[in-house]
């Protein structure tokens, strides 16, 4: 750990760009068709749910992240594995936020450059915003949430103005009853984008008042939950269900049929914008949980020198956790909620509450 | 020094990244692809033709510019759409870009034996927009409509997309169609796509001289020409003038056109022009079957009356609403009958009962085609005359008298 300290108006742009990243870039809940929006709430309502589970646990230990707490709570042995294992999965994570990243500039505008080269830029400049440590990612995250807003607001004034909102295009709501809702939402919405919040857990510690942990984090949450929301519904709303799921990039379809008095159309350059800083504040703060984990778990005094190394394993898994694009959606959709995301935001963090739980009541009864 | 070198290196090396010339393409040369021609081919499945425009005719320099054409037209065939594209490189010297494309035209012929297999190239490709609007050849081939060289408007393109654009707001005949709402249509099992005809009308030998641009009155000219109705992306039959433009009425889309009366005896003596309408369509379930309501809210204006009417009497308006009302009604039911007797939804009206009962959709989406053909369609229209422009009553009733 860094000596680093940030403010809570800090902590919670980082908690809303984290959380918007990448879910408003690859559409989350497809699958419910034109009840996507409401798997989006029933995510949101779960990951708050989650996430007092993470602020228990931070409660309990509000000096050290989690892969130190972790050893106090199951012991040395056992909480070092896991520790270790949580580090892999936080640098598994980046690197699959960076790999949707760069299969999109491909796929987009960049169509011929290799995909090497977008991401190794993208891994440049996150290495150098985590070598310069914390609260000065946090403070770019302020001045990088405004802009984000100023463009998500003419975005949504344009769409708006362009008449391609068809709210008809939402109904019939609930065509197939409850229970497709609920299985996506299991299985896709309350892992991502919000369950991720576990990745906080790493970073609550520099929080400089921990009496407001709980307001601050579930105030981000909901913000980002209802901006995915809206998101969600003005994709369908202007796209169609169909179209919503045959488009991989749902929104950047939606910005680039914006079209006002013939002139001001083709903004696909918004959402580009959009990408670059979600993308970059989802990766680096997955990316910094994974640094630290690791330079906490093998006592390193300084962590800033394993920056660069642990760039480039990230930059070299982004390119070889999958051999296409199918292949990458495909695992991020049916392997990963099951064999990393619950494992390691719900069942982990549960049994650790639990056993923490009864540690501290002992604790307190000694004393 | 050290430190120098230091930096000297660092942004040496930095170089190549922030070149930003990876595969940069000047725009010398690109050739801007303005529309796209399909035709049925010969040899191949597709002939395609590329409008390219000529960038140094357009530009509205003075005394500059006039003496070549507008555009220049090259044509590739391929049996599909990227192959076709691929092979004009034979013939372009520049890359072809399409992210300008503003018009799609097919041919009549490709269009009858289907056209799907034009369009995932077009959705997926993305530089290509599917903002792009789409037209029939009819009754000529696309590649003569995309050599066709018009006056008022330098570029054939924009002729033909603030074509559609005018007409859908002042007659209200055709459609603007583009490729997303093509194929929403298209995958929609309660809804059939329509495309606007467009046709090159008279003297197709000199369509794509520039003669053609010689004469006030041009010897050929492109004019919109009907609806075309599609059913599994085939075209099926074409709806013209005014059952073309009940069809549009139903679809909301009418925003201005004119309507003719019979008064006093006289045959279209008063004439009316909408101003604003709006439609709603709905679905009532009745006896496990579909019954569909269309009801049609129009403000219009009173623009000319070649008659004798006394127009400051209110009654005598609402007379004149009153038919206006039927005369659009009898129009709307018209092109309804014969979207039933084709046996094609252009209107989405399963959409609709889709909306009102989704179980009983599901029961019937896959015969309804068939269902469409006998359902009962409601038809109601609600005009309401605003004003009658700077006179009161007409100058008629003076030399009646």
């Amino acid at each position: 750990m860094e000596k680093a300290k940030i403010k809570s108006t800090q902590l919670f742009v980082l908690i809303v760009l984290f959380e918007m990243g990448s879910a408003l870039v690859v559409g989350i809940g497809t699958d419910a068709k034109q009840d996507a929006w409401i798997t989006v709430l029933l995510g949101l309502a779960g990951g708050i749910c989650l996430f007092l589970i993470y602020a228990k646990l931070f409660l309990y230990y509000p000096d050290v992240p989690l892969t130190s707490y972790i050893q106090k709570i199951t012991g040395k042995f056992i909480g070092r594995i896991l520790g270790f294992l949580y580090v892999i999965y936080f640098m598994y994570l980046s690197a699959r936020v960076l790999r949707d990243f760069g299969e999109l500039l491909t796929t987009t505008i960049y169509s011929s450059t290799p995909l090497l080269i977008i991401n190794a830029l993208m891994v440049l400049t996150i290495v150098y915003a985590v070598y310069k440590g914390f609260e000065v990612i946090a403070r770019v995250g302020e001045l990088y949430f405004a802009l984000v807003y100023c463009i998500a607001l003419l975005g949504f004034m344009l769409i708006m103005f362009s008449g391609l909102v068809h709210m008809e295009n939402l109904r019939p709501i609930l065509e197939n009853g409850w229970m497709p809702i609920l299985k996506i939402t299991l299985g896709q919405t309350l892992n991502f984008p919000f369950g991720e919040m576990n990745v906080f857990t790493m970073l609550l510690p520099y929080l400089n008042e921990p009496k407001k942990v709980k307001r601050v984090c579930i105030g981000g949450m909901i913000l980002s939950g209802l901006n995915i929301t809206i998101a969600t519904v003005i994709n369908i709303a202007s796209l169609g269900v169909p179209l919503f799921e045959r488009s991989p990039f749902p929104l950047l379809s939606t910005v680039s049929k914006i079209s006002l008095a013939n002139f001001i159309e083709r903004l696909d350059v918004f959402f580009m914008l959009y990408l670059m800083v979600g993308g970059f504040f989802k990766i680096t703060l997955f990316f910094y949980a994974a640094v630290i984990g690791t330079s906490d778990l093998f006592g390193l005094k300084d962590y800033k020198k394993i920056c660069f190394p642990m760039g480039l394993i990230i930059l070299f898994a982004s390119l070889s956790i999958a051999s296409n694009y199918a292949e990458h959606i495909k695992e991020g959709i049916i392997i990963v909620p099951i064999f990393l995301h619950w494992p390691f935001q719900i069942i982990v963090p549960v049994g650790l509450l639990i056993i923490a739980f009864f540690r501290n009541r002992k604790k307190q009864l000694i004393n | 020094m050290k430190m120098f070198l230091a930096l000297f290196l660092l942004l040496f090396s930095i170089l190549p990244v922030l070149s930003g010339c990876w595969n940069q393409k000047e725009l010398t040369d690109l050739a801007f692809v303005m529309a796209l021609g399909v035709d049925k081919g010969k040899n191949h499945r597709f002939d395609v033709a590329f409008q390219i425009v000529n960038p140094g005719n357009v530009s509205a320099g003075q005394g500059q510019g006039g003496g070549g054409l507008p555009i220049a037209v090259y044509k590739s065939s391929g049996d599909t759409l990227t192959e076709a594209a691929r092979n004009a490189a034979l013939k372009v010297s520049r890359r072809l870009y399409y992210a300008h494309c503003n018009l799609l035209v097919i041919g009549e012929k490709l269009a009858k034996e289907g056209i799907l297999d034009i369009f995932d190239a077009l959705e997926r490709d993305p530089g290509f927009r599917t903002t792009t609007e789409i037209v029939i050849a009819r009754d000529s081939t696309a590649e003569e409509l995309v050599t066709t060289l018009t006056i008022l408007d330098k570029l054939p393109v924009s002729k033909v997309t603030k074509e559609l654009q005018t007409s859908e707001d002042m007659l209200g005949e055709t459609l603007k169609v583009n490729i997303d709402d093509f194929i929403t249509s298209l995958v929609s099992k309660g809804k059939q796509p329509l495309i606007t005809g467009y046709s090159v009308i008279g003297d197709k030998k000199i369509a794509d001289n520039s003669q053609n641009l010689q004469i006030t009155t041009t010897k050929a000219f492109l004019s919109a020409n009907g609806i075309g109705l599609f059913r599994k992306g085939k075209l099926i039959g074409w709806i013209n003038g005014y059952k073309a433009r009940g069809a549009v009425w139903v679809l909301n889309k009418v925003s201005g056109t004119d309507v003719n009366i019979d008064w006093n005896g006289k045959k279209n003596a008063i004439n009316v022009t909408p101003l604003r309408s709006r439609t709603k369509v709905s679905a009532k379930i009745k006896n496990g079957k579909p019954m569909i309501n269309v009801v049609i809210k129009e403000e219009s204006i009173i623009s000319e009356i070649n008659t004798n009417a006394d127009i400051s009497n209110p009654n005598e308006i609402a007379k004149i609403e009153k038919k206006v009302g039927k005369v659009i009604k009898s129009q709307v039911i018209e092109v309804i009958k014969e979207a039933q007797n084709k046996k094609c939804d252009i209107f989405g009206f399963g959409e609709k009962v889709h909306l009102a009962n989704p179980k009983l959709w599901k029961r019937i989406q896959n015969n309804w085609d068939e269902q469409f053909s006998e359902t009962k369609v409601f038809v109601t229209v609600k005009p309401y005359q605003r004003r009658s422009g700077v006179r009161r009553n007409p100058f008629w009733n003076e030399l009646k008298q």
